[in-house]
């Protein structure tokens, strides 16, 4: 996580380089190796999507452009929940120390090491037809599974504990004492939120946010259970990948494409944020 | 402790934290400085917060510039009055400081105003920059200020809002001597000028000294002493006030004389013996702890011919320990050890080591009686 605040040592000169002395030409060879390997697969995806015929045509083709239109709005709808449920929900963690809310906080977490498939399952028994919330919601009219809708619930699902653990540790290193200064100095306590812990939080909920987003966006295995890969409705990028791979090798990697550049977009767009000296007061 | 009616800011009230229970009471005029002094954990941070609103007494009442902003009969909950802290008008500065790490000092010291960016504001910043001699340091980011620079602007922005009265906890701690000396100087003058109450906690009696009209001596939660600092931390009357204080010289001796055509009696323990005013109530063969304050005693390297002192007693040097900015020498005078301060030129001049014998000289008006 990025801690922009910390005081920085003076005059404290380089530190030594002790450790890295030895290991220096392994460090070297890895650092090779590992850029190879990331490299090489995204160079080869390039390559390739160029060398494709029918790739410009797939960019433009109903099912890139339906599945690229669901998948950003519906990755919206899901970030705008998780910022909105999961803001103060982090705070709350962050500040009040309680048995419950410890073992709350240990199963906040729980979704990253689930795998999708799994929590995919556990939502269609939990919201299915058959599922134990079924009944009451087919009740009153609401059918979840294989909507749009259900879509956007997998991908909350996945993507909330990232942003709510940023949250969490953002709010955690604003010390209460700060607020309280700021109280004495006038500033009502929500107002002491909007200028003093949000904005020292702010890093941290902004590196949150954008692994939320790439998490929801990269969403597969839970939505495939949950909400099925119906085009135009629950059909989202990964989704269509797969699916076009069948049929389309163009269409396919003009999909990957476009999910290579979003993502290295927000990382650009990130990075560039964090560096920015001065949050917004 | 009477609360005067033309005090600024005074209270009475009762915090209690787990096993630990605060009752205090203070009273503050206009452009005056109180000093609570005392140990850690005495209650004195926990004072300040529950006057500033951050901590919440069970009951007694508290009001700022002619305002009630606590009020609560004993066990009534809710409180019948509870202004939050952003409503009381005080200023608190923190030994810590707290600025706020995403500002600038500028905006820092802006922070407590209401339009900051209008033109009342800005001159009201300017204005504290120049008293607080800031010039300069307005673009810069809290963490590249040296710890006097920081703790100028966190005073500047305790100020800026104008409050009704201004708590100061440890302000001065984290900085070196003369920093401390040059600080205290101009907030006692920014206090006067602005006529501003201000409450200020210290560890320190040269502060204490320098900077109060009045001194609280707490402790475990309780007023031990209060009054003028200089009768209160230079003669305290009571021996755990003494030791609070940091008398360093305490001795358990008997009255032996009453010499009241000379105003003074003599003590002794052993062979030792020494003269201290005379005081009223207390008779030959009474047990007294007799106070002597270690700048107090005069060393020489032999009995002085003639002189006004009545005391004079002889000793060795067991230890020379540097106690800034002097030197502070224990001489074992036979089995009662004095602790005496010096200066460094003193301790040079007279090539002060230990085994060196010496003789230490006081006045019977530096001794003084500590009735427990």
């Amino acid at each position: 996580m990025v801690v922009r605040f910390r005081r920085r040592a003076r005059n404290e000169g380089r530190p030594t380089e002790t450790a890295l002395g030895a290991l220096a030409p392994a460090g070297m060879v890895a650092t090779v190796i590992y850029v190879l390997f990331i490299g090489l697969p995204v160079a080869a995806l390039l390559v390739r999507a160029g060398q494709q015929d029918g790739f410009l045509a797939g960019l433009s083709g109903d099912l890139v452009l339906q599945a690229l239109r669901l998948t950003v709005v519906t990755s919206v709808i899901s970030l705008a929940i998780v910022v909105l449920v999961g803001t103060p929900f982090a705070l709350l963690l962050a500040r009040r120390k309680s048995p419950a809310l410890r073992v709350i906080d240990t199963f906040v977490e729980l979704p990253i090491v689930l795998p999708p498939v799994v929590a995919g399952v556990a939502m269609l028994m939990a919201f299915g037809r058959n599922g134990l919330l079924g009944p009451a919601l087919s009740g009153v009219g609401i059918t979840l599974p294989f909507t749009t809708a259900a879509v956007i619930f997998a991908q909350i699902f996945v993507a909330a504990p990232f942003y709510i653990r940023a949250a969490r540790i953002g709010f955690a290193a604003v010390d209460p004492a700060y607020e309280e200064v700021s109280q004495t100095l006038g500033v009502s306590p929500w107002a002491t939120f909007r200028r003093l812990t949000l904005p020292v939080a702010w890093p941290s909920l902004l590196t949150g946010l954008t692994l939320a987003w790439a998490r929801a966006v990269s969403e597969f295995g839970a939505t495939i259970m949950f909400a099925g890969n119906l085009t135009g409705r629950t059909q989202t990028m990964p989704l269509a990948i797969m699916t076009a791979m069948e049929s389309s090798l163009g269409a396919a990697l003009a999909l990957a494409v476009l999910l290579l550049a979003m993502s290295a977009l927000a990382l650009a767009a990130l990075s560039a944020l964090l560096r920015r000296p001065g949050a917004p007061a | 402790m009477t609360q005067r009616s033309d005090a600024a800011a005074f209270g009475r009230f009762a915090v209690g934290l787990g096993a630990f229970r605060l009752e205090f009471c203070f009273s503050v005029a206009a452009g005056d400085v109180l000093v609570l002094f005392g140990p850690s954990g005495a209650g004195k941070t926990t004072a300040l917060r529950a006057i500033a609103g951050l901590a919440r007494p069970d009951h007694g009442h508290i009001a700022i510039a002619g305002r009630t902003v606590f009020a609560a009969n004993n066990g009534a909950e809710p409180a019948e009055i509870w202004v939050p802290p952003h409503r009381r008008g005080v200023g608190y500065v923190t030994q810590q400081n707290h600025l706020f790490p995403h500002l600038t000092v500028l905006r820092n010291i802006a922070y407590g105003l209401r339009d900051r960016r209008g033109a009342l504001a800005r001159r009201r910043v300017a204005e504290l920059i120049d008293r607080l001699r800031l010039n300069g340091l307005e673009e810069r980011r809290v963490w590249q200020l040296s710890g006097g620079q920081q703790q100028r602007t966190a005073l500047a922005r305790a100020m800026a809002p104008s409050p009704d009265l201004l708590l100061l906890d440890e302000p001065f701690a984290a900085l070196d001597l003369e920093l401390r000396r040059e600080l205290g100087a101009e907030l006692r003058a920014t206090a006067r000028q602005l006529d501003v109450p201000v409450i200020l906690v210290t560890h320190s009696r040269e502060e204490a000294l320098a900077l109060g009209d009045a001194v609280q001596i707490i402790d475990a939660g309780r007023t031990v002493a209060l009054g003028p600092p200089l009768t209160t931390l230079e003669q305290p009357g009571r021996g755990r006030v003494a030791r609070l204080v940091g008398v360093e010289n305490l001795l358990e001796m008997r009255v032996a004389a009453r010499l009241p055509q000379d105003g003074t009696m003599v003590c002794d323990a052993g062979e030792h013996s020494l003269e201290t005013p005379l005081a009223d109530g207390c008779a030959v063969g009474d047990a007294v702890t007799v106070g002597v304050r270690a700048s107090d005693i005069i060393l020489a390297s032999g009995p002085l011919p003639q002189s006004s002192a009545r005391n004079t007693w002889a000793g060795a040097v067991s230890a020379v320990t540097p106690r800034p900015p002097g030197y502070e020498v224990a001489l074992d005078c036979g089995g009662i050890v004095l602790r005496c301060h010096i200066t460094g030129a003193s301790l040079e001049s007279m090539s002060i080591a230990p085994g060196m014998p010496l003789w230490a000289i006081f006045k019977a008006s530096s001794c003084f009686l500590l009735s427990e």
